[in-house]
């Protein structure tokens, strides 16, 4: 492994070990709550749909089966909440690879080793890459025990489908924030580009699916090519997920570009 | 240029920040072997210089190589030893993990070799870099400069912070890398601090070079006061008229004088008495280069005028 990524590693380990713990306490608690109701799904659909009325009940992607297996599994782990800790845990750690150093000043050692600026940016993305994986791996390995234990009854593949969905999305969201950090060097500006397109992003998918006057803009929406697919009902949205990581991937060759070009810590 | 030795070489180096002046038009050679003092007040244009040449900021205009490449090539900087002006270490790492992470990047260092240094300079590496205080940080950034024996050592304003002891060894280890016939450029804002090392200083202001000048012609140059007693009272003609000697005192036994340049006519002359003790106070450069270089300005204005 280059040593600039093992170094990045080495510095998002805390983060890493914290958000893994995190979402898989969420998880299973809420796998585990299904465990307990599921033999009165009745109560369960009532009880959310009191909670969340009309359009929260589109952004949390109708819930309307959310008393099977499936549709609970959707609505805690791949619909909103699951997402949307994922995409915050990758927007911090993408900033912390180039925006964040170079604002306190530590990035100004690292540039002037003998390592070239695009080799720079491509080692620091693969920690990226590496880190958002382990913190996949292993809520996936929980999601799976855990639904297993609660006869949620999803088939593994269709897990697994909904999960490299949900990594891409996080995968894409964490290469935004490292792109811009390497565009400008703010942490600030990064981390707005990346809540802005994410809550916008997230609710032009949703809300447009039964709007039309905002549909239009849903193929900008990264979640309208994790969620529009269904995976976890349907599998494997081959063609939306190349969609996700080839954007993933043009946006990692322009942070290559653009900070190949410019001035550090100015 | 012509000059293909040159460790240092820029021709007409300029950086824009916008429309912030940050250097202007900067032509300078550094030879092999040579430590180079790099001064000037605050925002002088001493670090982005230094940036400059490392490749952390990009030239608007003019041209420049590090030992015989340009900067940009990642190979020539493993050649260089660099200290940033305004170093940031933070986290829980320790800092032996870090400087090992520096060094494996640039090809390796024996563990050895960090602890010989931190030894000299007295660094504790054991500590989370984050709580080390502001001269223990630059304890670790000229461990990490000088760690891999660089051909080149760039080092900006690496006194600061220092207690005098810790300076002395830095001026130490800067004299054995002369020894070695390596270079260095280093920055600072008073001469007094680089003089005893520097073959040369530059003094650069509000962006420009205004003055090189060789540190011994200087030190030829530099007005010092003297004092003799001697074991019985001596003729003021032994003395009057000797090249150089302004300031004439003499009362019986003891003689007081300035002497500009050399010392050497004086030496000679105290030389027929019985010398029983002798005061030279140290030449103050600094006053002598600040006159040179204020007349040279005052030029520059009229040539512009
Ligand atoms: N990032 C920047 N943006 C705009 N102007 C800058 C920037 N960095 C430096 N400058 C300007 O360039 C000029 C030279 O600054 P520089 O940092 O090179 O000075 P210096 O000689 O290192 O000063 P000091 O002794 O205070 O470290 C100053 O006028 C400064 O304001
Ligand atoms: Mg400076």
């Amino acid at each position: 492994m280059p040593t600039l990524t093992l170094k990045t590693l080495k510095e998002y380990r805390r983060a890493i070990i914290g958000w893994t713990v995190g979402m898989c306490a969420f998880l299973g608690m809420y796998i585990s709550i299904y465990a307990s109701m599921k033999d009165s799904p009745d109560i369960l659909s009532r009880s959310a749909l009191a909670k969340y009325p009309g359009a929260l009940r589109d952004l949390m992607g109708g819930m309307l089966d959310i008393g099977t297996g499936v549709g609970y599994l959707q609505a805690i782990a791949y619909q909103m909440l699951g997402p949307l800790l994922l995409v915050m845990c990758a927007a911090i750690l993408g900033n912390r690879a180039i925006a964040a150093p170079e604002q306190s000043g530590t990035l100004e050692l690292t540039l002037t080793l003998p390592i070239d600026r695009k080799q720079l940016v491509l080692q620091r993305w693969v920690g990226l890459f590496l880190g958002l994986l382990t913190i996949a791996v292993i809520t996936l390995l929980v999601i799976l025990a855990a639904q297993s234990g609660a006869g949620m009854g999803v088939p593994v593949g269709h897990v697994l489908a909904a999960h490299t969905g949900l990594f891409l999305v996080a995968l894409f969201f964490g290469t935004v924030a490292l792109a811009v950090g390497a565009a400008v060097g703010r942490r600030q500006t990064a981390l707005t580009v990346v809540g802005v397109w994410a809550v916008a992003g997230y609710v032009v998918e949703t809300l447009g699916r039964n709007a039309d006057w905002i549909s239009w803009a849903r193929w900008l929406s990264p979640f309208h090519y994790f969620l529009d697919g269904r995976p976890l009902y349907a599998g494997w949205p081959v063609g939306d997920y190349l969609v996700l990581a080839g954007a993933t991937a043009v946006l990692l060759l322009t942070a290559v570009l653009a900070f190949d070009r410019r001035d550090v810590g100015v | 240029m012509t000059d293909m030795t040159a460790v240092v070489e820029t021709e007409g180096l300029t950086k824009f920040y916008g429309k912030r002046r940050g250097l202007e038009d900067l032509t300078l050679a550094i030879q092999p072997g040579e430590v180079f003092g790099y001064l000037g007040p605050n925002g002088a244009g001493k670090t982005t210089t230094i940036r400059l040449l490392l490749d952390v900021i990009r030239p608007t205009s003019g041209r420049m190589s590090v030992l015989g490449a340009d900067p940009r090539d990642p190979k020539v900087r493993a050649r260089i030893g660099y200290l940033p002006g305004e170093l940031e270490l933070e986290g829980k790492e320790k800092a032996r993990d870090y400087l090992t992470f520096l060094a494996d990047v640039r090809g390796g260092v024996s563990r050895g070799r960090i602890d010989e240094l931190a030894e000299r300079l007295e660094a504790d590496l054991s500590v989370a870099m984050g709580k080390l205080s502001k001269g223990n940080k630059q304890k670790v950034g000229l461990i990490q400069a000088f760690m891999h024996d660089p051909e080149l050592l760039i080092l900006d304003e690496p006194t600061s912070g220092l207690d005098p002891l810790v300076q002395q060894e830095f001026l130490a280890m800067v004299r054995e890398v002369r020894t070695t016939g390596r270079t260095v450029l280093m920055s600072s804002h008073v001469l007094a601090e680089v003089e005893h090392v520097s073959d040369r200083v530059g003094i650069v202001r509000a962006g420009r070079l205004v003055a090189v000048e060789d540190v011994a012609a200087l030190r030829e140059r530099a007005v010092r006061k003297v004092e003799f007693h001697f074991d019985a009272p001596v003729p003021r003609e032994a003395f009057e008229g000797l090249p150089g000697l302004r300031d004439l005192v003499v009362e019986g036994a003891s003689v007081r004088c300035t002497i500009d340049g050399r010392p050497d006519p004086l030496i000679k002359a105290a030389a027929k008495f019985t010398t029983v003790h002798m005061v030279s106070a140290e030449p103050d450069l600094e006053e002598i280069f600040l006159t040179y270089y204020s007349d040279e300005e005052r030029h520059h204005a009229h040539a512009h005028a």
